[in-house]
């Protein structure tokens, strides 16, 4: 009788230990598309404008936005300090993402095709925090917009603005959680245009590529509100403005995206498209832009990336590389990227790694140092199999 | 206590199947009104705290508007400007559907942007639970609730909208909801530019208290900050007193129930007198004895309760409609008509059940425990017993009556109202069996001429006091009740009926087609289309209104702005203030007339002054009259439109009366109106006679409820007159039996019963009239005025009381059926060994 009560108990024990293993199994969410395109406006390209060839830009018009294409972006990435040296990096990105390619019928003031998504990250490098945020608004009634004239895009209260007769000294506030964002940023360099005159081609299917330019280096002070404590800073921020009508290559798994600001002056920028196959992508490009702001397209050949060991999320489980190395071998570059903060992930609605980053290395002989930003997408354990 | 004295009582009842069931079923009826009602008046509680907890969701705060609802620049402003979130606009209303008559949708326009910490069913932007980018695309998609399938068509006044679903809403609290983009919300309710309110979680803190107050102080004067809890729970009480009331009239049930609970089971002790003596002599105490009654009522009452909670349910499935109609008629709309069974319903009615049943058993218990063992309890001895207590009971009785009369007098709440109410109907119950020696006095001439027969049935009735007194009682308590609230029913339908026809004396109505919208309004007549009524010759007076709720105490008081023809201003009846002087005030525009409910229950009157929330914000109008009104129990306010154009910013007027000329061919000048403004704006005509006629139809149709309750009533007291005087027939087998043996013929007996159930049901008949007109009185005057501030005319009509007299002797006929064709079929010698 005993024996058998004993045999149960046993069972019990079992299948108790089994059910709390499965319960507290850590949670790994798939995720759908993670292209902020495909996450809101399907990925169906038919009746948008698509980038087929070089086209003319002009400022501050192409400042503003262009809504016949499906997605765009203002993206404002940069490393700033205080006097005492108390460093941050910040991030806000601004998306426009049109959920059809015409407008419908206006029956309201409320009815709009555009949507604007926001996300906004300060990282604070003496405490390793990092702090994101992300909002959504339609563009429509006020809420959230783009406009060249004078040249504002905002969402709510985050917002980018310009003067009256041109887009810089760009003034940039943002708020959320218990930070204030209040910075001027200048014109430190000339625009760069990139890949061929702006025509940044990311597969080999025609119309997908983007209008992509650059304001590589923006000297940049204004205030950082903390969690009461006030900084006054200055550093130094990178826009990013891209617009297109594309998706990743059937092919193609993900981007790392780097732009790096070197203390010699120079700026690099370059994106590593990744193939399935763990291989890099031929589409992968860059631009090497000299102190003058005299830029240079770097091919795929040109530059050498390798990822250096692996950084495992805590909280999703997610695998990026914790470090870089870049070797321009016709520049005699060799630089290494380590983040900041090693947990700089955007866990928001699409997931990504977005941080501040220390570079280190020579340049012909010499030593070289800098700082910038680093994008790793699409690194999540489960792909959609779609 | 032993197995056998549990056997030797409770195997009477198990002989006597029919006098057991008709008990239960007594006790079931009572019980199963008391659980219905409940669980009907629960149920619709429940879905309106549904409908309102999925719209503020899990908003603190809101900010509502003026007669405009609030702008949406407002919100913008909140949002971009001063960066306040969680913030959410939000626009609700109701549409019928188109496809299911009947039916209104609850409207919910959300930004599903905003909704994140709100809502749950619209947050969800890419789990891909719907086609975000359709909803917010199509001016045709929506999420709809699971019953509504994949699409609907929604109706505003002539406008069809039809819906397509691109998501659907699981759940039982979501049905009846639609919801779209706000964009979609605004063009199907009409409201370009505007929100309903603007939602607001501001967490319970110190901080947020102080960032309410500033935002409070920053608001436009005809917005304001609130909390959705307290506004809902305002909302919830305003059908409050109607809930009351069904409560109070299941409660009568259940008194009726009392009765014939206590008269079964006293009869069952009288029945047992013999057993009883003699377990007393073998030594049962008057303690196990009282027990054992109790023990055996209790074990009725649970049967009866089971039973009457299964019939509630049942029956409360039914009533839930008609309770939830006429909220929606009168109070707020209830999108949700689900059956929720409350457990407390259930648990209330049961314990109700158990201790009504015991009380009623106290009584008969403690009488068969109190009688000496030896001499058995003799039905002699308890007749005389109660003969003796007759003054008694009629002191007690008029002690009653004038308690309730002083409770009714000196007391001001619907409460004490109903407790004064209850106390009048025992006092009457209690001087029935007096009043019943009385009336057999009084009959005993008639019967003597009637012969043997009549003058034996007659005098039967007072030998047999301890059950008829009881029985009679019970049925005209029963029949009372009915008589009382048909003759209210009757009454505030006579009222309603002469209030309108004096109301609405002009010829034709005319205003747009259309819904109104969430403040109450419906849509604007134009300028031109005024214009053409004037100039019509035809037409000798016009009269125009405009119609706007204001919120008063938290009840939705309707404003009334109107410019009033003479003839259109003697259709009001003041209860309150000169004629003369109040409409010569009132066409100043600076003094209102109110409604006589919005006057009792402010206790205010002609003199006083009332601070109206105006576009410009709070004013205050001094008193000019108060007028007879029973166009909504919260309350009209009539103001001259000059004094509306003043401090309201809505210069639109919603309908017009029209006074034709004398001699005038009505059909022929409303066919020319309407060729004449067909060109400028489709109107609705609508002669005084049809308005009177959908009023009526909705009166009729709140009262459905409280008509089955009173069919209900009724049910209970046949099922009372059967029982209790089938059962008394039944016990004289043996006395009818000796009477066959001396001679009287089958067809003499069958005579006999048919004369003494006959004279029982007559005499509770005749009874229950002034008791019912005593109740119908209270309902009228008391009750009705605490709960809604009517004035009610008094009006009996004379086929009612017929009608309940007329019932009351069918029934107690019916009752004498049975009997005797089972004391016709048995052998009398059989009879005779029976004992």
């Amino acid at each position: 009788m005993n024996k058998r009560y004993g045999w149960y108990g046993l069972l019990l024990v079992g299948l108790g230990v089994t059910l709390t293993v499965y319960l507290t199994r850590p949670h790994l969410k798939t995720v759908e598309g993670v292209t902020v395109g495909t996450a809101l406006g399907g990925d169906d390209n038919a009746g948008y404008q698509r980038a087929y060839q070089p086209r003319p830009f002009r400022f501050p018009d192409d400042h503003g936005p262009h809504p016949e294409f499906r997605n765009e972006w203002w993206y404002v990435t940069g490393n700033l300090a205080d006097t005492t040296g108390r460093s941050f990096g910040y991030q806000l990105t601004l998306f426009r993402i049109a959920l059809s390619p015409d407008p419908p019928a206006m029956d309201s003031a409320w009815r709009t095709n555009q949507v604007y998504m926001g996300h906004f990250a300060l990282t604070d490098v003496v405490n390793e925090k990092h702090y994101g945020f992300e909002r959504f608004s339609r563009g429509a009634v006020g809420l959230a917009g783009a406009q060249a004239r004078p040249f504002r895009v905002w969402l709510e209260d985050w917002a980018l603005a310009g003067t009256a007769v041109d887009a810089f000294p760009m003034r940039l506030r943002a708020q959320d959680g218990g930070i204030t964002l209040n910075l001027t940023l200048e014109a430190g360099k000339p625009v760069v245009l990139q890949g061929d005159r702006g025509l940044s081609q990311k597969s080999a299917e025609p119309g997908n590529a983007s209008y992509y330019y650059s304001h590589t280096r923006l000297p940049t002070t204004g205030a950082i509100a903390l969690n009461g404590q006030v900084f006054q800073v200055q550093g130094s921020s990178w826009l990013d403005r891209e617009w297109s009508t594309s998706d990743l290559g059937p092919e193609q798994s993900g981007w790392d995206w780097f732009a790096l600001q070197l203390d010699d002056g120079r700026d690099l920028m370059f994106y590593r498209l990744r193939l399935k196959n763990g291989g890099m992508d031929t589409f992968s490009k860059g631009v090497l832009v000299d102190q003058k702001g005299q830029a240079r397209l770097l091919r795929w050949g040109a530059v050498d990336v390798q990822p250096l060991g692996e950084w495992i999320s805590p909280q999703t489980g997610d695998r990026y590389p914790a470090g870089w190395r870049l070797r321009l071998p016709d520049e005699k570059l060799d630089l290494t990227v380590t983040p900041k903060v090693a947990d700089q992930e955007m866990r928001l609605t699409v997931r990504y790694w977005e941080g501040a980053v220390a570079v280190t290395g020579r340049t012909g002989g010499r030593p070289i140092q800098g700082q910038g930003y680093l994008e790793m997408t699409r690194y999540e354990l489960f792909l959609s199999k779609k | 206590m032993t197995p056998l004295f549990w056997k030797a009582l409770l195997r009477h009842p198990l002989r006597h199947p029919w006098q057991l069931s008709l008990a239960i079923l007594g006790i079931a009826l009572g019980v199963a009104v008391v659980v219905a009602v409940d669980l009907a008046n629960a149920s619709a509680r429940r879905s309106f705290d549904l409908a309102m907890e999925r719209i503020s969701g899990a908003a603190t705060h809101r900010i509502v508007g003026g007669s405009e609802g609030v702008p949406e620049t407002l919100y913008v402003q909140l949002r971009v400007e001063q960066g306040l979130r969680p913030a959410a606009p939000v626009i609700t209303g109701y549409l019928p559907n188109a496809d299911r008559p009947g039916q209104l949708l609850q409207i919910l326009g959300v930004d599903p942007f905003a909704e994140g910490s709100f809502r749950e069913a619209a947050a969800d932007l890419t789990n891909g639970n719907f086609d975000l980018g359709a909803l917010l695309l199509n001016a045709d998609a929506a999420l709809l609730p699971e019953s509504l399938g994949a699409q609907v068509t929604l109706k505003r006044g002539e406008q069809r909208f039809p819906l397509q679903s691109v998501g659907t809403l699981r759940g039982p609290e979501l049905d009846g909801l639609v919801i779209v983009d706000l964009a979609t919300a605004q063009h199907l309710l009409g409201l370009p530019g505007r929100l309903s309110h603007i939602d607001l979680i501001l967490p319970d803190s110190s901080v947020s208290e102080g960032r309410a107050a500033i935002l409070r102080s920053e608001l436009p004067p005809d917005l304001q900050l609130e909390q959705p809890d307290e506004r809902n729970q305002a909302m919830a009480n305003l059908s409050a007193s109607f809930s009351l009331n069904l409560t109070a009239m299941s409660l009568l049930a259940l008194v009726v129930g009392m009765f014939l609970i206590y008269n079964a089971i006293s009869f069952s002790v009288v029945q047992r007198r013999a057993l009883l003596g003699m377990l007393r002599a073998l030594g049962v105490s008057r303690r196990e004895l009282l027990i054992g009654i109790l023990g055996e009522a209790l074990l009725l009452g649970l049967a009866g309760t089971l039973l009457g909670e299964l019939l509630g349910l049942w029956l409360g499935s039914g009533l839930v409609n008609l309770v939830t109609r006429t909220i929606n008629d009168l109070y707020y709309v209830l999108s949700i008509r689900a059956f929720f069974v409350d457990p407390g319903s259930l648990a209330k009615g049961a314990t109700l059940g158990v201790l009504a049943t015991l009380a009623a058993a106290w009584l008969p218990a403690c009488e068969a425990a109190d009688a000496p063992p030896g001499a058995v309890l003799s039905r002699a001895y308890l007749e005389s017993r109660w003969r003796a207590s007759l003054p008694r009971f009629l002191l007690v009785g008029l002690a009653l009556l004038g308690a309730g009369g002083l409770v009714l007098l000196f007391s001001h709440s619907l409460v004490t109202g109903f407790i004064g109410l209850f106390l009048l109907i025992l006092g009457c119950a209690l001087l029935t069996p007096p009043l019943v020696v009385s009336l057999v006095r009084l009959s005993q001439p008639l019967t003597t001429r009637l012969g043997l027969l009549a003058r034996m049935a007659n005098r039967d009735v007072v030998r047999h006091l301890s059950r008829t007194g009881i029985a009679v009682a019970a049925l005209m308590v029963a029949f009372s009740a009915t008589v009382g609230v048909g003759v209210m029913v009757d009454s505030f339908r006579e009222g309603v009926a002469i209030w309108i026809n004096d109301l609405l004396n002009a010829d034709l109505y005319i205003a747009p087609p259309g819904i109104e919208d969430s403040r109450g309004r419906s849509e604007a007549v134009t300028a031109e289309a005024l214009a053409v009524l004037r100039s019509e010759p035809g037409v000798v007076a016009v009269s125009t209104y405009r119609g706007n709720r204001v919120d008063l105490d938290g009840r939705p008081v309707i404003l009334i702005a109107a410019d009033l023809a003479s003839a259109s201003q003697a259709g009001y009846r003041l209860v309150n203030g000169d004629a003369d002087s109040a409409w010569r005030a009132f066409q100043t525009g600076e003094a209102v007339l109110i409604s006589e409910p919005l006057a009792y229950r402010r206790q205010i009157t002609v003199g006083d002054a009332l601070e109206l929330p105006t576009d410009q914000g709070p004013h205050t109008f001094p008193i000019a009259g108060v007028f007879l009104d029973y166009g909504s129990e919260h309350g009209r306010i009539l103001l001259h439109r000059s004094g509306y154009a003043r401090y309201w910013c809505d210069p639109t007027i919603g309908s017009v009366a029209v006074f034709a000329a004398p001699g005038e061919n009505l059909a022929v000048l409303r066919e020319r109106l309407q060729n004449r403004l067909s060109a400028t704006q489709p109107l609705i005509f609508r002669s005084n006679r049809d308005i009177q006629r959908r009023t009526l139809d909705i009166f009729d149709r709140t009262f459905t409820i409280t008509n089955v309750l009173r069919l209900l009533a009724i049910l209970v007291a046949m099922v009372g007159v059967l029982s209790a005087l089938m059962a008394l027939q039944l016990e004289r087998v043996r006395e009818f039996a000796v009477l066959r043996t001396t001679g009287m013929t089958a067809g003499e007996i069958g005579g006999l019963v048919s004369l003494q159930t006959g004279f029982m049901g007559a005499a509770a008949g005749l009874l229950a009239i002034p008791t019912g007109l005593l109740l119908a009185a209270v309902l009228i005057f008391v009750i009705n005025r605490r709960a809604f501030g009517w004035s009610l005319p008094f009006e009996a009509n004379p086929l009612l009381l017929l009608e309940t007299l007329a019932l009351a002797i069918c029934a107690a006929l019916l009752a004498g059926l049975y009997p005797i064709w089972r004391m016709t079929r048995a052998r009398p010698a059989e009879a005779l060994r029976t004992e």
